[in-house]
């Protein structure tokens, strides 16, 4: 079995690898931060003893992506599964963000994911069965104001894979779409979680058991994994109430949660 | 003079440790996680102890190539000071997490620094350690009982529980000491790991939900540092080394029945093999 994971050297991407790894895959592992994938390569290798190939690469640039298949096509490799991590998150009110920044949220997320996609798509092991994760996010169940280019990239994410798991379907392949809530990555995420109270921990999704889950449920041919029940039961909530009120509510809460900050 | 080793230095237990043994005359090297907290514990210890003799390394010890890295600065150290022996390392350095978080080698953080950072280290300062018959302490903790280590899952991947994965670094600790004993007590290095008991510090900081609440509950009735810090001078400082193995309060204190030189001998071959290293 050959993986490959974009955003490996990130928590998620990383937690991804180990879960592959634990499994006895075979990784091609890839991100931006190069400095990340040669202790992981090691690490996994030392763990599993199974066989890490990793570079660095930017997959908003074609050129960049071209080198990475490149490399792959150099050691002949052909994939059984592709991991979708890589993207970014950030917030703001539109007009006031840097315009790069926003346009570079829609252009990793969902542009750069696409090409990857759909190069990894041409280089499938013939004759099995693949299985595609395109990492969405809980943000993806809601119109979220002040977030809005995320929310929506994500929401991106979630419609394409599912159109694309009936569409390759007939030819063998699984695409799930993983919409997440908050995770333990980094000190930062905790600081946020810790905010939240109870509410915050209670939403907080284990990786070791999401890992794991979403590769068993893209290997059985589900389409969406929200994890965790706090998180379904809010997403059943986005599919009941308009989402006009549902984004003025988030608009007005988040407002509100601001002025107390600013005042604070 | 002594020349000393201690990681996770800037704060807590290590901080007063590090205190107390610069009072008492030693050369401290101190490992700390980050340059602003070396540099905020440099001027408290020298605030209260100017004569001290102290130097800092900021490197976090949860990632393996960043011990490679400590240990590098420290043999550098010692040879521009002409030192070519350390009397004691102190193991402290420690962390507690509220979810499974992986390092950057893709390891379980809490196994990552409560063990793996220290048994990394102390094979890199082993040579300098055996030249003086020298003493290695271990911070471990009461909470080492009533486990076992999880030898199939040491990362706890199956289901994280991260009070236990707490437990079981510690009892490693006790695992590693025992097997350091079991290898090097003929050539005179000795290992020991001691529990401090119910201390407050910053540890369990950065956790949250029920952990959080654990940890809070926990400190509550707990001691200043200072008093588990006398505890590791204790050990230095008595000119034959003690052959107990494991300490609360200066005195001798009854450990687990996990700690078996079979089981040690297993956690060696384990933590070779992930610190990529070989103590032979």
């Amino acid at each position: 079995m050959n993986v490959m994971i974009t955003g490996a050297a990130g928590g998620l991407g990383r937690a991804m690898a180990c879960e592959c790894g634990r499994r006895g895959y075979d990784l091609f592992l890839t991100d931006i931060n190069d400095k990340g994938l040669a202790p992981l390569k090691t690490g996994l290798e030392r763990q599993f003893g199974v066989n890490v190939t990793t570079l660095a690469s930017n997959l908003t640039s074609p050129a960049s992506l071209d080198s990475l298949m490149a490399e792959v096509d150099r050691r002949g490799i052909l994939f059984d599964m592709l991991l979708n991590v890589a993207g970014v998150d950030d917030e703001g009110a539109f007009v006031e963000m840097d315009r790069e920044k926003v346009v570079g949220i829609a252009a990793i997320n969902d542009v750069a994911t696409l090409r990857i996609t759909h190069s990894v798509l041409q280089r499938r092991r013939p004759g099995s069965k693949f299985a595609i994760v395109f990492v969405s996010s809980m943000a993806s169940q809601f119109p979220i104001p002040l977030k809005a280019t995320y929310a929506a990239s994500k929401r991106f994410l979630l419609d394409f894979a599912e159109a694309l798991h009936a569409e390759l379907k007939p030819s063998g392949v699984n695409v799930l779409a993983l919409c997440p809530g908050g995770m333990a990555t980094k000190d930062s995420v905790i600081k946020a979680i810790e905010v939240q109270g109870l509410g915050g921990a209670v939403t907080t999704n284990h990786m070791e058991l999401l890992t794991r889950r979403t590769i068993d449920r893209v290997l059985k041919g589900k389409t969406v994994y929200i994890p965790g029940a706090w998180n379904r039961t809010f997403a059943f909530f986005g599919k009941i109430v308009p989402r006009r009120v549902i984004a003025s509510y988030l608009y007005k809460r988040w407002d509100k949660a601001q002025a107390k900050w600013l005042k604070g | 003079m002594k020349t000393i080793v201690i990681t996770g230095a800037t704060s807590g237990i290590g901080l007063e440790t590090a205190r107390l043994f610069a009072a008492a005359g030693y050369r401290v090297l101190a490992v700390g996680h980050s340059t602003a907290n070396c540099e905020k514990a440099n001027s408290d210890i020298k605030s209260t102890c100017p004569e001290a003799m102290l130097a800092w390394f900021a490197e976090d010890l949860m990632q393996q190539r960043e011990v490679e890295r400590v240990a590098g600065e420290i043999k550098a150290f010692l040879a521009k000071e002409g030192v070519e022996s350390l009397y004691a390392l102190i193991n402290n350095a420690g962390c507690a997490r509220s979810w499974y978080m992986t390092t950057e080698d893709g390891y379980e953080q809490q196994f990552a620094l409560n063990h793996l950072a220290g048994f990394k280290l102390t094979c890199e300062l082993l040579p300098y350690l055996l030249k003086e018959g020298g003493r290695v302490i271990m911070t471990s903790s009461e909470s080492h009982t009533g486990i076992k280590v999880h030898w199939n899952d040491v990362m706890l991947r199956r289901r994280y529980n991260p009070l236990t994965a707490y437990k079981q670094s510690k009892l490693c600790n006790l695992l590693f000491a025992k097997g350091l004993n079991d290898r090097y007590a003929s050539a005179g290095l000795h290992a020991y790991g001691v529990d401090p008991g119910l201390v407050k510090t910053d540890i369990g900081n950065k956790t949250a939900g029920i952990v959080d609440i654990f940890w809070k509950f926990r400190k509550r009735h707990g001691v200043s540092p200072t008093i588990p810090a006398k505890n590791y001078l204790f050990i230095c400082e008595q000119p034959e080394p003690p052959q107990w193995l494991y300490w609360y309060l200066c005195r001798e204190q009854k450990y687990s029945r996990q700690v078996t030189s079979e089981n040690a001998t297993r956690l060696f071959e384990l933590s070779e093999k992930l610190c990529g290293i070989s103590y032979k």
